[in-house]
């Protein structure tokens, strides 16, 4: 029905005029009936983006439906991607082919790695990023990438009809209807509504419904979700004031300079756009005493710190740090919102008290006192839905063929969405073509502890990630997301350019073969000693030591031992990526391998699925207990493994549950042939022989 | 652990390092007075495990009893002469490598075989039902076996978490929450240091503070094994309870079982105040009686002090007996001891739950020779009489039965296998804790605290990562 491709250039040319009519994008008046669609997602956020696109990548017709097309990339919040936790999400992502991390080596301004001295596992690649050069590279990215559609409109309902058998749910979604009454056509639908559903932005006592500052909230949609069913829940949060940059004194202020050289988010990039001589510095400053009177005096001001709400109790606004730990000086991060923008960020100073007392508050602070606020903080209030209610393939369990992706399931991030854009994207297209789904095992990645924590917990405050929340987290680094995810999302989803499997299959094949070649060298410590005297290997060792285990010691590198055993080592030298992950690999082999194992003992249990339609409240001939009972059919575990991390849930209850398993492959043995086995598993005992 | 990791990995052909898991051990015989005890390892590491005990012989052949000389591989100390078995995968019980230990049931045997495979390389205890989990993912069991050991599995599971409670009441109890609090808080601290600290002001001194709290608790955990060799007192045996309202002639019937006056005997309701142990033997069977105080509400605090340690020790029982006095079944304490305590006791799903249960009414010969028999419950019971021993063969036959069932569990012979267990996971904890200070980097410190923490809340439960946030968000300010 549309010549897609060229469509989407059409666009493309159109926003880079800025403005457009709406009807340039939508329809074109052309379709007669209504257009057709394999996925059609709604929503242009960070989550948005990457569920159109990989929806697309994987081969799917899709739409992208937005309120405007000129906001599609954008940054509402903070002007920086990645972190501790967040930047080993955009590896994952970024091995599964998608987009932010690529957009951000074109993007940043300010490229840095935290925890260096911390250890490999918990690097975190973080940038500040230029906020309208990020926007610019996602637009132009998303209106070329084939079989992708941008259509400008509000979604104000969801077309539903009767479910299809076979699968669990009441009915099954067809398509959407905008607000201007026309519909939409679709095999499967992705929301990521944002902060959009019954949006409410709070400054001091004011409050008006906006999904963001200047932008409509969907109130229709999110009435048709709480009548189908679907129980919904509420969060905030905030946003801090932009200051204007000549308002502020740096000088007095201590500067944070980027890292020399950058390090790439992607495993494509050799390198990011922009010289570390070029890019902008950071500074720090602190709040003092008279901040905290100004927020003590005029609580009764402030109702987005007063209602019941949960907010983030680690992404505070300064009235909750100030409440919570007083007499403390909080630290205020000056960030730069882009090259040539004439705003900062001062990340930390999320604040939602009336316009006026936000500056009074502000010129208090050293270096800001003649600060001018651009922008003033706000609060956003938002309905979210349990995300228990979705399968890990983040397909609902009420609605068939309906995605969700995002702030709707109650995360917080960029990173955090991003990365379930991608997974909702590759699912709600597996779906169309009746594949199995694609789901990220805790074991495998940061995704996969994402939702896993999601869909069988819950969250009661916007959940970001941590890596502390990974069991797993020696085995799941920054510098090895390849190997976890780039071959099943080439194979398994379909969503894997054949250049970066190349790639990531060239990595692994020189990583075995450079690990196979530090086990098989072998010298006595005493010529070891000789050969690489900077390490402080101690000779009293009889037995002979391996070349991988000189590499463990910290003073030693792939350089080094190449100079020491030029034969056959130096050749694994030559790409500094590679000699760096066999550094990283050999540090941490001991304690990988005793990972691995529990790793399978996981697995074994993820391989046990349950059957979809059991009602865990009526089933009779298995004595389980209520609460557990309950418990089992709130968060409806597709296997043993996630039956087993909800708390409350016995040993003994998970043994009776072993017979809906065995049931479960009865089934499955006669309709399908044999059983399916975890769709991981493969791959792990391949990461196993590296 | 880690160097023995390593140790493990050199002496490991590599394909054996796709076999999945680790290599779990249990009694898995009944812990009546039997002559023999089986133990059962599974998973790769169970030909180590055969022989590390069996040094310096060959593994035997496979699915063929041999006799063995069992020794401690960290010693050498003889154990015992026993029989082993070696089933090689996938033909064993589980479909894994499977090792069978056929010894002399003695506890100082059992003991010793279960703390001599706990310190070889890669094997641990089992948990509950691990053995069934095990054989059921390797297909091993049709669904109809599945569900009969559902029950059986439930049945452990409650005699272990019983078991527990019994060993977690005690100062050791105490010892091992107080050491996991600690723990959960340094590693907090640490889990908050890599998380937050970059950008984040925690303040100075987070980690110092933290190996300062890992190394005293090294201190402890180590005093502690040192120790603890001597010190526990191994209270073995089915744990029978003796309940019911006062004056229903408790005491009388302690007495009358364990052939002694163990308990103060008087018409005065509430003379026994506290809880009273006595190990006999009834039936063949190792028990351990206690006297409790008659359960009643509203008197005086020493007597409330002792009816809250009976409903304590209750909550331990592997088998209840109730007594009630037949001649006074209409009076208030009666009615109020069968509808607050039997009425959950009885109501709980027979499967839910694997305590036993006696209903005993003592004092028959206060009854009148003729007439209707009195009907207190839908429960069956036992009519007997204290003072004329009337009803006790009764009685000893109905208990005879009852222990059997209770004995007969395989894999709940719990004192031993529940202190090899404390030994086994508090020395990883220990060994862990040693890896904490020699780690390259903090995210490896990390580790080893997690690992240590892991072995202590398998003891004392809990163990999430939210826990760990919590603590962050209670002790730092952070985020931005």
């Amino acid at each position: 029905m549309f010549p897609l491709r060229a469509r989407g250039l059409r666009v493309a040319a159109s926003l880079s005029r800025q403005h457009l009519p709406s009807a340039r994008l939508s329809g074109d008046g052309a379709a007669p009936g209504c257009p057709h669609f394999d996925v059609v997602v709604v929503g242009g956020g960070h989550a948005g983006t990457e569920a159109a696109a990989a929806a697309a990548r994987c081969g799917s017709r899709t739409l992208l439906l937005t309120h405007r097309a000129d906001t599609i990339g954008q940054m509402s919040c903070n002007p920086s991607f990645g972190g501790i936790g967040k930047g080993h999400l955009m590896r994952e992502v970024d091995a599964l082919d998608g987009l932010c991390s690529r957009i951000c080596d074109q993007s940043g301004v300010h490229y840095k790695v935290l925890n260096r001295r911390k250890g490999p596992a918990v690097w975190g690649l973080r940038a500040q990023i230029d906020r309208k050069l990020y926007k610019q590279n996602m637009q132009r990215e998303i209106l070329s990438t084939p079989l992708l559609t941008v259509q400008e409109g509000a979604v104000e309902d969801l077309i539903l009809t009767e479910p299809e058998p076979g699968h669990a749910g009441k009915c099954r979604v067809r398509g959407v209807v905008l607000v201007d009454g026309s519909t939409v056509h679709a095999e499967s639908v992705v929301l990521t509504t944002g902060t959009f559903l019954r949006g409410l932005v709070v400054i001091g006592l004011e409050m008006h419904p906006a999904g963001r500052l200047g932008d409509q909230p969907s109130v229709g949609l999110a009435q048709t979700l709480e009548k189908l069913g679907f129980v919904v829940g509420r969060l905030k949060t905030g946003t801090p004031p932009r200051l204007a940059r000549d308002s502020i004194d740096f000088s007095v202020l201590k500067a944070q300079t980027p890292d020399d050289p950058s390090v790439p988010f992607s495993f494509l990039s050799e390198t990011v756009w922009i010289k570390p001589e070029d890019q902008l510095p950071c500074h720090l400053t602190h709040t003092n005493p008279r901040v905290d009177a100004i927020i003590l005096e005029n609580l009764h001001l402030n109702s987005h710190v007063r209602e019941t709400t949960k907010g983030p109790r680690y992404c505070p606004s300064i009235e909750s740090k100030v409440l919570r730990f007083p007499n403390r000086m909080h630290q205020v991060w000056l960030e730069p919102e882009g090259l040539d923008s004439d705003l900062v960020y001062p990340q930390g100073l999320s604040v939602t008290l009336p316009a006026e007392l936000q500056e009074k508050m502000i010129t208090c602070i050293r270096g800001l006192e003649k600060a001018r606020v651009v922008q003033p903080g706000y609060g956003v209030q938002y309905d979210y839905l349990d995300p228990r209610q979705i399968t890990p393939s983040l397909e609902t369990r009420l609605v068939q063929r309906l995605f969700f992706a995002g702030q709707i399931n109650g995360t917080t991030g960029y990173e955090e969405a991003a990365a379930q854009g991608v997974i909702a994207g590759v699912n709600a297209s597996l779906r169309v073509r009746c594949r199995p789904p694609f789901i990220v095992s805790r074991t495998e990645g940061y995704i996969g502890v994402l939702i896993d924590d999601l869909t069988t917990h819950g969250t009661s405050e916007p959940y970001r990630m941590f890596t502390s929340r990974a069991e797993f987290r020696l085995s799941l680094r920054p510098d090895n997301a390849d190997s976890r995810l780039t071959f099943r999302g080439y194979k398994d989803a379909g969503c894997v350019s054949q250049q970066r499997y190349d790639r990531a299959a060239w990595m692994k094949t020189s990583l075995e073969e450079g690990l196979s070649a530090l086990e098989s060298i072998e010298f006595s410590s005493t010529k070891w000693k000789k050969l690489v005297p900077q390490a402080s290997i101690s000779t009293s060792r009889s037995d002979p030591v391996r070349a991988l285990d000189v590499l463990k010691y910290e003073e030693v590198d792939m350089e080094l031992l190449a100079q020491a055993v030029p034969d056959p080592l130096a050749k694994y030298t030559e790409c500094r990526e590679l000699a760096e992950r066999l550094k990283i690999e050999a540090s941490y082999e001991s304690v990988l391998l005793h990972q691995q194992e529990e790793i399978k003992e996981v697995q074994r249990d993820e391989a046990l699925q349950l059957p979809e339609d059991l009602d865990y409240m009526s089933v009779t001939d298995v004595s389980l207990s209520h609460e557990v009972r309950e418990k089992l059919h709130f968060s409806r575990p597709q296997t043993i493994g996630a039956a087993s991390r909800i708390p409350g849930v016995t040993p003994a209850a998970i043994v009776n549950l072993l017979k809906f398993v065995k049931a479960t492959q009865q089934r499955q043995a006669v309709t399908n042939g044999p059983p399916r086995t975890a769709p991981h598993s493969h791959d792990a005992s391949k990461r196993q022989e590296l | 652990m880690w160097r023995k990791l390593q140790i493990l990995a050199a002496c490991r052909p590599r394909s054996l390092c796709t076999a999945p898991g680790a290599t779990i051990f249990a009694l898995s015989s009944g812990r009546g007075r039997c002559g023999v005890a089986v133990i059962r390892t599974s998973g790769p590491a169970s030909h180590q495990a055969l022989r590390s005990l069996t040094a310096p012989r060959a593994l035997p052949r496979a699915r063929r009893a041999s006799l063995r000389l069992l020794c401690d591989p960290r010693s050498g100390a003889p154990l015992d002469r026993a029989l082993v078995l070696w089933f090689p995968g996938p033909q064993s019980f589980t479909g894994e490598d499977c090792a069978e230990f056929h010894v002399h049931g003695g506890p100082a045997v059992v003991s010793g075989v279960l703390q001599a495979l706990s310190s070889v390389p890669g094997l641990r205890p089992a948990q509950a039902g691990e053995f069934t989990r095990r054989a059921f993912a390797h297909g091993k069991l049709s669904l109809p076996e599945v569900e009969g050991l559902a029950d059986l599995i439930h049945a452990e599971t409650e005699a272990q978490r019983r078991q527990a409670l019994r060993q977690l009441e005690g100062e050791l109890g105490q010892l091992s929450h107080s050491w996991a609090e600690t723990l959960t808080k340094a590693l907090a601290h640490v889990e908050a240091y890599i998380d937050f600290a970059e950008d984040d002001n925690l303040e100075e001194g987070v980690l110092e503070q933290a190996d300062q709290e890992v190394q005293a608790l090294e201190v402890a955990l180590g005093a502690h094994l040192q120790d603890a060799r001597r010190g526990q007192r191994l209270r073995s045996g089915v744990h029978v309870v003796v309940t019911g309202p006062p004056n229903a002639g408790k005491s009388s019937l302690v007495n009358l079982l364990s052939q002694k006056p163990v308990s103060i005997v008087s018409s005065e309701p509430g003379t026994t105040r506290d809880v009273l142990e006595t190990p006999v033997d009834l039936a063949g069977f190792p028990v351990l009686l206690s006297d409790t105080a008659g359960l009643r509400e509203g008197v005086g605090a020493v007597e409330q002090e002792g009816v809250r340690r009976a409903r304590e020790r209750l909550e331990q029982a592997d088998l209840v007996l109730a007594v009630l006095d037949a001649s006074d079944l209409a009076a208030p304490t009666s009615r109020e001891f069968l509808d607050t305590v039997m009425a959950p006791l009885v109501s709980q799903d027979p499967r839910g739950s694997s305590q036993r249960l006696l209903l005993v009414l003592n004092k028959c010969d206060l009854l009148p020779a003729e007439g209707p028999h009195p009907q207190p419950w839908s429960h069956p019971h036992l009519l007997l009489s204290c003072l004329t021993r009337e009803g006790l063969d009764g009685l000893l036959g109905a208990l005879r039965k009852e222990l059997a069932v209770v004995c007969g569990d395989p894999s709940t012979g719990p004192p031993l296998l529940t202190r090899a267990r404390h030994r086994h996971h508090l020395q990883c904890c220990l060994d862990a804790l040693g890896h904490y200070k020699q780690a390259g980097d903090l995210a490896l410190a990390a580790e080893a605290l997690r690992i240590a923490r892991r072995h202590l809340t398998q003891l004392t439960g809990g163990g999430g990562s939210e826990e760990i946030l919590d603590v962050i968000f209670r002790d730092f300010c952070v985020g931005k």
